[in-house]
């Protein structure tokens, strides 16, 4: 019942917001996100109590997993939604706002169904409700990168329905027939008698196909592109948990070849594939032109170390991963909101022609401080401690040397940014730039913040059995 | 009924290798066409030897959508684009090569596959995965919008055949999402590339390059 709400909440808003005539479309659009928030906490709190829901006969299911991803989409969907308020481009007024709702509900399908052939479809349907959201401002550029993003997440997401194919082979070679066969909880029952062989060679189609949407290295070159060119909300939503969304895909695959085939096998791929995302990112940010795609590629940075954190595994390895993926997601929905005001008070997104914002945009410019200080892993903010605990891990489980050469593009990483916010922060402002002066623009980084301090320092109670619980789930 | 699949499957490799080696967009289209068609018989034979029925429902889906909906689709982006000449001195001899090769790697990466499998079709499922990599090749190798489609939607049709050859298809909710999607990428690539047209007056890709770094 909770499971159908989620997915009809925003669904059924998405429609509304075709239908109803302009002035009635904001207090629309907030209530449809409100609804959507309110129905996510319902999903996570019956996890809470009951362990796992299900629905539609099993084909919707929500564990652990599926709940932190849920609260994940929903809280960051409520902060893109706020500022989708203000920053809507006026070009697309009319379906902007449904089409922004059809992305957050292909997203909330994805995580909380079983069925892994339903799954492809949702993520798959994540790129076709978001393409037309990367080219809503109608450039050339913003054309450019919504044909790359279709193009190449495409043909990706079809490499990951080859390894579905796959291993629907191999489960029917267990089961004979049947009906349920693609579901997941079918699919880690059986694993244990399915061909080894076959579900490896599953397993690399998989994490090729939803890596490419995740954004891992060497399948990332859609990424910089559609995450700079789209608008600030959409940016926000792609960046802070639409990579993660690809992940899940990659993570739930996991179990399965864990089981199959020892879990050796798909730590050594996630762990191969998250340090070459490390390095990539780590090498374009240490001198980056342009903000927007100096955070996008921040953001192949932080999926790299998600993987390295589930590749390294252990008691700390996936919590420390979970959180991450939360973390980032936090920071990078306040960032992109930040930044597209900037973009949209300067005309432009070079770094070098972004002077003096801690004169021009007071306010702003201290947002953006913090919150990029808090996406470097600084304390008190929560990227600090999923870092740390993935590092931990990394040491603990024998990894030192990837752990170290991790660290030392993150070092690499951490020194481009903080030039590149010195650059944008100090210097003569210009006269034609305004702070925004409502209040209300607070409340969205404000609370991104609030909560990344919360994963920083004060652990909700409940937190830590919730980590464990995914760590469990996802395997050893 | 062996003997039937590996003919029909066979001949979807074929239409594949044939679009690796022709330059025409018009020829390409109806090579895929063909190769849609084939499919959709290939569907339709194996809910006739194996009782399947409900895999007729699959192939008239799959007709309607691969042999008459996608072309016409595909048709408005092969009409209104200028006709690029073919640069000299190049010859689809390493194209083809290529595409060789690809077919030697599928026998060998679809070895575990074959070897799980104990239907009778198993034998024609290499032949559906080097048609499935033709269209990724064709797609990754392109330099205009059209071949990337067009690449995309015979990869596309590749894994349609393989999951039909290994397991008689997909559960029927599954297809009818993947065939939503893939009419949905179409028009979207479609209304991309009509876009691309009217800002750059050619549906080559290669004028596109305003991001880079």
């Amino acid at each position: 019942m909770r499971l159908a709400l989620l997915l009809a909440v925003p669904l059924m808003g998405g429609l509304a917001l075709l239908l109803v005539p302009g002035r009635a479309r904001r207090p629309v659009h907030l209530l449809a996100s409100a609804l959507t928030l309110a129905a996510a906490l319902a999903v996570a709190a019956g996890v809470v109590q009951a362990g796992v829901l299900a629905a539609a006969d099993g084909m919707l299911r929500a564990d652990a997993l599926s709940a932190w991803m849920v609260v994940l989409v929903a809280v960051v969907a409520g902060l893109a939604a706020l500022e989708a308020t203000r920053a809507a481009p006026p070009e697309a007024a009319r379906w902007f706002l449904p089409l922004f709702h059809l992305f957050v509900f292909t997203m909330l399908g994805a995580v909380t169904t079983d069925d892994v052939g339903l799954m492809w479809v949702a993520i798959e349907g994540t790129t076709l409700a978001s393409v037309f959201l990367v080219n809503a401002e109608r450039s050339r550029e913003s054309l450019e990168a919504a044909y790359k993003y279709v193009l190449i997440c495409s043909v990706g997401i079809a490499l990951a329905f080859v390894g579905t194919v796959m291993l629907y082979f191999a489960d029917l070679s267990v089961l004979g027939a049947g009906e349920h066969a693609l579901r997941w909880t079918m699919l880690v029952d059986l694993a244990g008698a399915m061909p080894a062989r076959l579900v490896q060679v599953a397993f690399v189609f998989l994490l090729v196909g939803y890596g490419t949407k995740a954004g891992l290295a060497p399948m990332h070159t859609w990424l910089p592109d559609a995450h700079s060119e789209a608008p600030a909300p959409v940016s926000a939503l792609m960046s802070g948990v639409l990579l993660a969304v690809g992940l899940y895909g990659v993570l739930r695959f996991k179990v399965v070849v864990d089981v199959a085939a020892g879990p050796q096998f798909a730590s050594r791929l996630l762990g191969a594939v998250g340090l070459a995302s490390v390095a990539v990112a780590a090498l374009f940010l240490w001198r980056p032109a342009n903000f927007k795609r100096m955070l996008a590629y921040s953001s192949i940075e932080h999926l790299g170390l998600v993987c390295l954190g589930v590749a390294f595994g252990g008691p700390w390895g996936t919590a420390g991963a979970m959180l991450h993926v939360a973390n980032h997601g936090l920071a990078k929905a306040a960032l992109f909101i930040l930044a597209g005001r900037i973009r949209a008070a300067y005309g432009t997104a070079d770094i070098a022609a972004v002077r003096g914002l801690r004169g021009a945009m007071p306010v702003t410019a201290r947002g953006f401080l913090t919150a990029m200080l808090a996406l470097m892993g600084l304390p008190p903010f929560g990227l600090f401690v999923s870092e740390v605990m993935i590092f931990r891990a990394g040491f603990e489980g024998g990894h030192a040397v990837v752990a170290v050469l991790a660290i030392g593009f993150l070092v690499l990483a951490f020194g481009g940014l903080l030039r590149a916010l010195h650059a944008m922060l100090d210097g003569e402002p210009p006269a034609a730039v305004r702070e925004i002066s409502a209040w209300t623009a607070a409340v969205p980084v404000t609370i991104a913040l609030g909560l990344l301090v919360l994963t920083g320092i004060a652990w909700p109670p409940g937190l830590a059995a919730a980590l464990e619980r995914i760590a469990s789930a996802v395997g050893p | 009924m062996m003997a039937v699949c590996n003919l029909l499957a066979f001949l979807g490799l074929l239409a594949a290798l044939l679009v690796v080696w022709r330059q025409s967009r018009p020829g390409r289209l109806q090579l895929f066409v063909a190769q849609s068609a084939l499919l959709a018989a290939l569907a339709a034979a194996i809910a006739l030897y194996s009782g399947h029925r409900e895999l007729l429902v699959v192939a008239a889906a799959f007709a309607v959508v691969k042999v008459i909906v996608v072309p016409r689709v595909l048709r408005r982006v092969v009409v209104g684009a200028p006709v690029r000449p073919v640069a000299p001195g190049r010859s689809a001899g390493l194209k083809l090569l290529g595409a060789g090769v690809l077919v030697l790697v599928s026998y060998v990466v679809m070895l575990p596959v074959t070897a799980a499998t104990s239907l009778p079709t198993a034998g024609a499922i290499p032949l559906a995965f080097a048609a499935s990599l033709l269209g990724l090749f064709v797609c990754v190798s392109g330099r205009d919008a059209f071949t990337h489609i067009l690449g995309f939607l015979v990869f596309e049709n590749g894994i349609f055949g393989l999951a039909l050859l290994g397991a008689y298809g997909l559960p029927i909710l599954v297809e009818a999402g993947v065939f939503l999607d893939v009419l949905v990428i179409v028009l979207i690539m479609e209304g991309v590339v009509v876009q691309i047209r009217r800002e750059h007056a050619s549906i080559d890709v290669d004028r596109l390059r305003e991001l880079r770094g």
